[in-house]
């Protein structure tokens, strides 16, 4: 990214997304890779006051942890990383990978130990994060792995990243609150509907979501963003559903998943890649086979697929579900070490039903709705 | 690829210095330029039943932090990181630098608050060691910064920095026990010592170290070690000595420094260079102007002057003395918040009296030792 780009997105990431105020504890993790970006963040934390603390993060100290070490080592967590998210105000994460393959011939049976030793650790971050205790956000700085990932060269995937962000904007932060509204009437609407039926290529998915709450997602989480997303009744959803884009988790890929869900559970799978590692964490625990997210993607400005989830999620005209984790600010109950995004393009050929009702076709919500 | 020095440094430091053990709790701080060596560290730690993890941070931080932060902002220290240092059992840092002179335009004052803030931090760290229950080595990690100032290319920094460690070698660690062996020797051979005479060109001092206790450092807390060290009886120094070294504390540099002691004090100071600059250290407080040690430098593949006092301290064939702080395990009692060594080369002039008694000639001691001497060839 050119220089300006960093600058803006710093600017965003502090004075929007995490709207640090004076004394606040602010932990910024990332990869070496990001060192521009941490450092304009930084300053900018440092000019609302706050205090930053700077944890760079190696990606192979995790290789090495899965392959050399024993269980009790896999399933240690520092009491520190612990402390630090009670104490933490705003946790900033900038995701800026070497090699996004680095975990790729991991043990998936000692990667689910290690999760699952971590849980706590995420169950904490979500339930401060709920309880409005803490703000927290994942952005990305561009890099050579993601680059390629996303079939680009790093300037393109940089200019890529910009707009997705909407830093092209003339006023970046006003973009996020027009877009922000936008997306609180949609959620407001879904929240007055109970039943929801999808149907897209290799889809065919009904699940409930009356006396859930409908989150509109609007740049403070997540950077870019640009969703809604709901924690569906956990024993109600029903059909089958069909990912329609590789999905990368814990540098696995699995591609064309297809899964059938009866009462809310899982009980078939189907991939063409990556099959095993997916049944592996299906096994993960109790809740890793039920549906913990469901969401609408609706960021326009992100068109194309680059093998990223922070990014193919927002795509506008998209749907995506997780298995696993729901976040408790939308009433979901569902509890597990698992949280794994798989998005269905909607874009051609497809129809949601709420209620009975059509309401959206081929990636949009018809006209009139709200 | 990975250099097989960096990994016999990274084991030396993990199974030699600190001794990790099962369960071990094990962080590895440093700046992210130092990503090899704390790799290596941290798999090394893995291996021996440890629970490391790596504390990187980035050049450019404590420079923002000094010049945008407040008052408030310098001298804050977060709660969790003072309950993460109760939490350690083991530590190490090292010490990499992209530029040296990162903090070369920082407002002192400004700069001071930090460093003191700081500080309250490391002084529990070493309470903590003192009493046993952490163990700590510092090292470093080589880069065209620390090379550029040895005025060295990486490469013969990297073939200089690896040899003064013995990491050059197939077992490193066999090398430090056997020199550890020989530094302990020499400790205890001082230890009925009540005082030493420094002489050389525009040098006769006088330091008692009567009833102090010398202590080896034998690669349990640097890496590379290698040097003998006590601190002196407060008010028992008297003389004139002159450092052919330049003389460097938080990155500036003081030329020729000749200083006259007179009941332990320091009575004149002058320097062919940042004068000005000397006079304020020695003024800084009570203890600045006293001896917190006084050490002998014994690892003899450091040969040269490199601008970095965790090895020059250690150039074989010189002595260094530390105007400020002294060190309580050696008996020492004085307090300043300086601690500034001072490097005097006796490698081809000057010699050492021990009660009267020549101990030391041309850079290295004159009586040999029961145990092998291996790390002393001139």
């Amino acid at each position: 990214m050119p220089e300006r780009p960093v600058e803006r997105l710093a600017e965003v990431a502090v004075s929007y997304s995490t709207r640090v105020q004076p004394g606040d504890l602010v932990v910024i993790e990332s990869g070496p890779l990001a060192a521009p970006l941490v450092r304009e963040i930084y300053r900018r934390v440092l000019e609302a006051g706050g205090h930053p603390l700077v944890h760079v993060a190696l990606e192979e100290t995790q290789e090495a942890l899965l392959r050399e070490g024993s269980d009790a080592q896999l399933e240690f967590v520092s009491p520190a990383r612990r402390e630090e998210i009670e104490a933490a105000d705003v946790r900033i994460v900038l995701d800026a990978e070497e090699n996004t393959r680095t975990l790729f011939a991991a043990d998936p049976r000692r990667q689910a130990l290690h999760k699952r030793a971590r849980k706590p650790l995420g169950d904490r971050l979500f339930e401060r994060s709920a309880a409005g205790e803490l703000r927290w956000l994942v952005t990305l700085y561009p890099t050579h792995a993601a680059a390629q990932d996303a079939g680009m060269s790093l300037a393109d995937y940089a200019e890529f990243v910009y707009r997705a962000g909407l830093l092209d904007e003339d006023d970046p932060v006003g973009a996020w609150r027009a877009l922000g509204e936008r997306l609180d009437s949609v959620a407001e609407w879904l929240g007055r509907k109970d039943e929801l039926h999808v149907l897209a290529d290799g889809t065919d998915l009904r699940l409930r979501v009356g006396g859930r709450r409908w989150v509109a997602s609007r740049g403070f989480e997540n950077f870019p963003d640009g969703e809604v997303f709901t924690g569906p009744v956990e024993t109600s959803v029903e059909g089958t559903v069909r990912s329609s884009f590789p999905a990368a988790y814990q540098g696995r890929i699995v591609e064309e998943v297809q899964l059938r869900f009866e009462a809310g559970e899982v009980v078939a799978v189907e991939a063409t890649r990556g099959r095993d590692f997916l049944e592996e964490m299906l096994a993960l625990d109790e809740g890793a086979r039920r549906m913990g997210e469901f969401a609408f993607g609706m960021n326009e400005a992100i068109t194309r697929f680059t093998l990223n989830t922070l990014f193919d999620e927002k795509i506008g005209g998209t749907m995506h579900f997780a298995l696993g984790k729901s976040y408790p600010e939308t009433g979901g109950v569902n509890n597990s070490a698992l949280h794994w995004d798989l998005v269905c393009d909607l874009r051609q050929g497809s129809e949601v039903y709420a209620d009975g009702e059509l309401v959206y076709r081929d990636g949009r919500f018809l006209d009139g709705l709200f | 690829m990975i250099d097989p020095r960096v990994e016999r440094l990274a084991e030396l430091v993990v199974n030699y210095s600190l001794e990790v053990g099962e369960g071990q709790v094990v962080r590895i701080d440093g700046f992210d330029v130092a990503t090899p060596l704390a790799l290596a560290i941290y798999r090394e730690a893995l291996r021996a039943g440890g629970h490391p993890y790596t504390n990187l941070t980035l050049d450019g931080l404590h420079e923002l932090l000094v010049k945008h932060g407040s008052d408030d902002q310098l001298e804050y220290v977060s709660p969790t990181q003072w309950r993460e240092i109760e939490a350690l059992d083991a530590q190490v840092t090292i010490w990499s630098e992209v530029n040296t002179r990162s903090f070369g335009g920082l407002d002192e004052r400004r700069h001071g608050a930090l460093i003191a803030a700081q500080r309250a931090l490391s002084n529990r760290r070493w309470e903590r060691i003192a009493a046993g229950e952490l163990r700590w080595c510092g090292t470093l990690h080589p880069t065209n910064g620390h090379a550029q100032d040895a005025d060295m290319s990486l490469r013969d920094y990297e073939a200089f920095y690896f040899a003064a460690c013995h990491a050059d070698t197939p077992d490193p660690a066999a090398y430090w026990r056997s020199l550890s062996a020989t530094l302990n020797a020499r400790a205890q051979s001082l230890a009925a010592v009540r005082e030493l005479r420094i002489l050389g060109p525009d040098t006769d001092l006088r330091v008692g170290v009567g009833g102090r206790t010398w202590i080896a450092a034998d690669g349990k807390y640097n890496l590379p070690d290698g040097e003998v060290f006590t601190s002196p009886v407060e008010t028992e120094t008297e003389g004139e000595i002159r450092f052919t070294f330049p003389a460097i504390f938080s990155g500036r540099e003081v030329e020729d420094v000749q200083l006259r002691f007179e009941g332990g004090r320091v009575v004149a100071a002058e320097a062919s260079r940042g004068e000005a600059y000397l006079r304020e250290l020695l003024d800084l407080d009570e203890g600045a102007r006293m001896l917190g040690e006084v050490a002998f430098g014994l690892n003899y593949e450091i040969d040269r002057f490199t601008r970095n006092i965790l090895l020059d301290e250690k150039i074989g064939g010189t002595m260094h003395l530390a105007l400020g702080a002294g060190f309580a395990q050696a008996g020492g009692a004085n307090t300043s918040a300086l601690h500034w060594d001072l490097i005097c080369d006796l490698r081809r002039e000057g010699e050492v009296l021990a009660d009267g008694e020549r101990v030391w000639k041309d850079g290295s001691f004159v009586a040999p030792l029961d145990v092998a001497v291996a790390g002393e060839r001139a």
